[in-house]
């Protein structure tokens, strides 16, 4: 920690505790962070990042320690006093009011009208480089334009101090770098920016501190270039990460060519036309692209949650003609949605309902929760789900784990053919790490298994061939030399051409 | 069409009034007049009130069913006053302070002690009766002085004193909702409350004012209850809750917190306290009163819920037509990259 007379300091926590009930998140957190500054914040799941983040904006009071934002202390816990500071959370989750306008989400909170911003506002937008209706009701948006809103918000505040909290967890590659870009102008403007992301690639590119919480202490920090990834994961998890299997992925495919389990011909709906795929029993298909190419609501549509226009589904050598989510999971045919928190989890049932609220309809009359809780119980040991008890609610439980436990719930159904739609979004490195072993002991066993996914890095270390789109029609099919490069180069080659 | 009837709850409400007019006037010649606008307005003022009263509370996804207690128990305040003898101005002033502690009650419960709105209202909806049992000893307050009945006299131009009062009160809360930055708030509140919250909304401090406004509307509507009957029974403003939820339902306020306008509780009010005129009008017994305003009712959300269906339906489709229209001219550049990428 060098502190130079010359930097300012725009924000200084010192010795934060707090604890929940008897369980204590935080012991004694000390931070700092300088005028122009990107500082990196790093921890898994429940290590108490976000507690930090909202005891600095406010949200929640600590229960003991000093905030200090640009250089007056943060009195009490209350968003708008830190606001009024200077400092702006970016949340993960963003936070719509669904009935009112995007510009009014906006704006809402400044003392301004909404009228007053707007043309700052739309500058904003298009400095963001991405395309945003004002005028729309903000329920209408998807969860990436959610997102870019928040950051909105926090860039229309002037704040000295951004917290982004996984800013880029559902934002395209060309989104994200034009995120960055603007990062990297507000650090030349002064502004602090604590970052938090479980990317380290990200992390590499923009931040220049580095700090790591686990267990509520932080157990590294300094400058970035001082650590290797390595050192960081360990310090994070003290896990030892192995080193990624999936080199074998040729090997493993001459073997394990059958005839397609499930076979797409020109299937059209809602967002998406034409498209045709195969996937064989054991196979990786990675379903790459940006957000808005369409990929979700192809799912969906196979899933049977949406009405589908021309084209046919063919499963295991059967036509599956009128779908619906029952007669695919009967089939074997299972999807894994994309928001967990909306679509996904029960979240305030217990674990055990969740795990087996696919196969509802087979219950028998009267429940026999003993045989639902020990089936929840082999899961929770072969996947390693880190809860209390298996009568829990899902709500209690860190993201990792109910990714793990939404995983559960599809594999109850004994799947042969798995879409997972971002399986590991919001997930810390050593959760991620675990479900990408998962996946590939599933494709092991037979599973043929469709992965959509915006992280490019994670098609490449996964799949086996890969299906782009874009626009909501197929871009191109990579069966080798799968590379971030390669599948960019597919999935938005023609959207930087339309921007630039 | 179709789509401005969808996003304009005020206006599905006006044709059908327009349409219920017409069909009325037809079936009965002579109700088309301004005795009967005279009357209809007058009739309307208490529930006006109270639905405007609640409209505020529920904007702030909360709910107060004790506002018909809060009618009474204002209404005795004010009686017993001027029973003793108390000018008119203070008696007036006391039932509005009334009005308002009550309120500040429910908000105390509701924002600060974190009790949910329906319980915390359903307890003093027979709290507020209680005490007004018994400050009146369990009988009517009669004999109620000249100069507050003539409140509610002719104007000459068919409003009285009140009603203008709940015109400009009308205007007041539309104003505050509409134009001020604390009026946006309620409907934040309402909308996601832990998103108002970080945006730095003081979201208790807008549900305590909520459900103040609301108790001094009502204390206002027991005002106009007393000047209008010129006695205060027992179960004055008794029900006349529920009623003023269903106005709000009607009117386009959601449940749910965060959408609703003036002007749509304020249409709604004229339509069910018409449809109640037209029936006197028609010469139909009484009791076919509830039955005729619930059919409305569920037949007004019922075409409104089909509307909304239909044009959900249009955008959808509008949307993804877009999206096929579009990749047209990226589709060569989609198709050279891929070359691209192959070689």
């Amino acid at each position: 920690m060098s502190d130079g007379p010359a930097v300012r300091r725009v924000a200084k926590l010192t010795d934060i505790w707090k604890s929940y009930g008897a369980v204590p998140v935080l012991k004694g957190v000390s931070l700092t962070l300088q005028a122009g500054e990107v500082h990196a914040l790093l921890g898994g799941n429940g290590a108490g990042k976000s507690s930090l983040m909202k005891i600095m904006s406010g949200v929640i009071p600590a229960n003991s320690g000093a905030i200090e934002i640009n250089g007056e202390a943060l009195a009490h816990a209350s968003p708008a006093a830190a606001q009024e500071l200077g400092l702006y959370l970016v949340p993960q989750e963003a936070h719509i009011l669904p009935n009112q306008s995007v510009l009014e989400n906006i704006s809402l909170g400044l003392t301004a009208s909404p009228r007053a911003l707007r043309s700052r506002i739309e500058q904003l937008v298009s400095e963001l480089s991405v395309s945003l209706d004002l005028d729309a009701q903000a329920a209408t948006l998807e969860i990436a334009e959610r997102q870019i809103v928040e950051v909105l918000r926090g860039l229309v505040r002037d704040a000295r101090v951004l917290i982004l909290d996984e800013p880029t967890s559902a934002l395209t590659p060309f989104e994200t770098s034009a995120l960055f870009q603007r990062v990297r102008k507000l650090q030349a403007q002064g502004v602090g920016i604590f970052f938090i992301s479980h990317k380290l690639r990200e992390i590499r590119e923009i931040c220049s501190r580095i700090s790591v919480l686990r267990d509520g202490v932080i157990v590294l920090s300094g400058a970035l270039d001082g650590y290797s990834d390595a050192q960081i994961i360990d310090a994070m998890s003290r896990v030892q990460i192995t080193e990624m299997p999936g080199k074998d992925r040729t090997a493993r495919k001459i073997s394990q060519i059958g005839k397609p389990r499930l076979s797409v011909r020109g299937l059209s709906g809602e967002g998406f036309r034409n498209i045709s795929l195969d996937v064989r029993a054991g196979e990786i298909l990675g379903l790459a692209g940006v957000v808005g190419a369409g990929r979700t609501e192809f799912a969906e549509t196979l899933f049977g949650l949406r009405p589908q226009m021309t084209g046919s589904v063919v499963f295991d050598g059967a036509d599956l003609k009128r779908r619906s989510p029952r007669v695919c999971i009967d089939h074997g045919l299972v999807y894994l949605p994309e928001d967990r928190q909306q679509h996904g989890l029960f979240l305030e049932a217990p674990l055990f309902w969740n795990v087996s609220s696919y196969l509802v309809h087979r219950l028998p009359f009267f429940l026999r929760p003993g045989a639902e809780r020990k089936s929840f119980n082999q899961f929770r040991s072969s996947m390693g789900i880190k809860c209390a008890d298996p009568g829990q609610e899902a709500r209690s439980l860190s993201g990792g784990n109910q990714q793990k436990v939404l995983l559960a719930k599809c594999l109850s159904v004994r799947p042969k053919v798995l879409i997972l739609d971002e399986p590991t979004r919001g997930v810390d490195v050593a959760a991620r790490n675990d479900i990408y072993d998962l996946i590939r002991k599933l494709a092991a066993d037979g599973v043929a298994i469709v992965l959509i996914s915006s992280d490019f890095d994670e098609i490449e270390q996964l799949a086996d061939r890969v299906e782009v789109m874009a626009f909501g029609q197929s871009g191109g099919e990579l069966t080798d030399n799968i590379s971030v490069d390669s599948i960019a180069r597919l999935a938005f080659g023609a959207s930087e051409a339309r921007h630039a | 069409m179709l789509d401005f009837l969808a996003r304009n709850r005020v206006a599905t409400l006006l044709v059908v009034l327009v349409l219920t007019y017409v069909a009325i006037g037809a079936a009965a010649p002579g109700y088309l007049s301004g005795a009967t606008a005279s009357v209809v307005v007058s009739n309307s003022l208490v529930l006006m009130l109270i639905s405007l009263g609640t409209m505020i509370v529920i904007l702030t996804r909360n709910i107060d069913v004790s506002s018909g207690s809060v009618l009474g128990l204002s209404a005795a305040v004010l009686g017993l006053s001027l029973d003793a003898g108390v000018s008119l101005p203070l008696a007036i002033a006391f039932c509005l302070l009334t009005g308002a502690a009550a309120g500040a009650f429910n908000g105390l419960m509701v924002a600060y002690l974190g009790i949910p709105s329906i319980v915390a209202t359903l307890g003093t909806l027979g709290l507020y009766r209680g005490i007004m049992l018994v400050l009146t000893g369990g009988r009517w307050i009669e004999d109620l002085p000249q100069n507050l009945k003539a409140l509610a006299g002719n104007l000459g131009f068919g409003f009285s004193a009140l009603t203008v009062v709940v015109l400009v009160l009308m205007v007041l809360v539309w104003l505050g909702l509409r134009k001020t930055h604390f009026g946006r708030y309620f409907y934040a509140v309402g909308d996601n409350r832990e998103a108002a919250h970080h945006l730095g909304v003081p979201v208790k401090r807008v549900q305590f004012t909520a459900f103040i406004v609301t108790g001094i509307c009502a204390a206002l509507a027991g005002l106009v209850f007393a000047a209008q009957i010129g006695f205060i029974p027992n179960q004055a403003g008794n029900g006349i809750e529920l009623k003023a939820i269903a106005v709000n339902v009607l009117g386009g306020v959601s449940l749910l917190g965060g959408t609703g306008s003036v002007a749509g509780v304020a249409a709604a009010v004229i339509f069910i306290t018409s449809i109640d005129s037209a029936l006197v009008f028609l010469k139909i017994p009484a009791y076919w009163n509830d039955f005729i305003a619930g059919a409305i009712l569920l037949s007004v959300l019922l075409l409104d819920g089909r509307i909304r269906q239909i044009v959900d339906r249009r955008i959808r489709a509008r949307r993804y037509a877009v999206h096929e229209r579009s990749p047209a001219p990226s589709a060569e550049t989609t198709k050279t990259q891929a070359v691209e990428a192959g070689r």
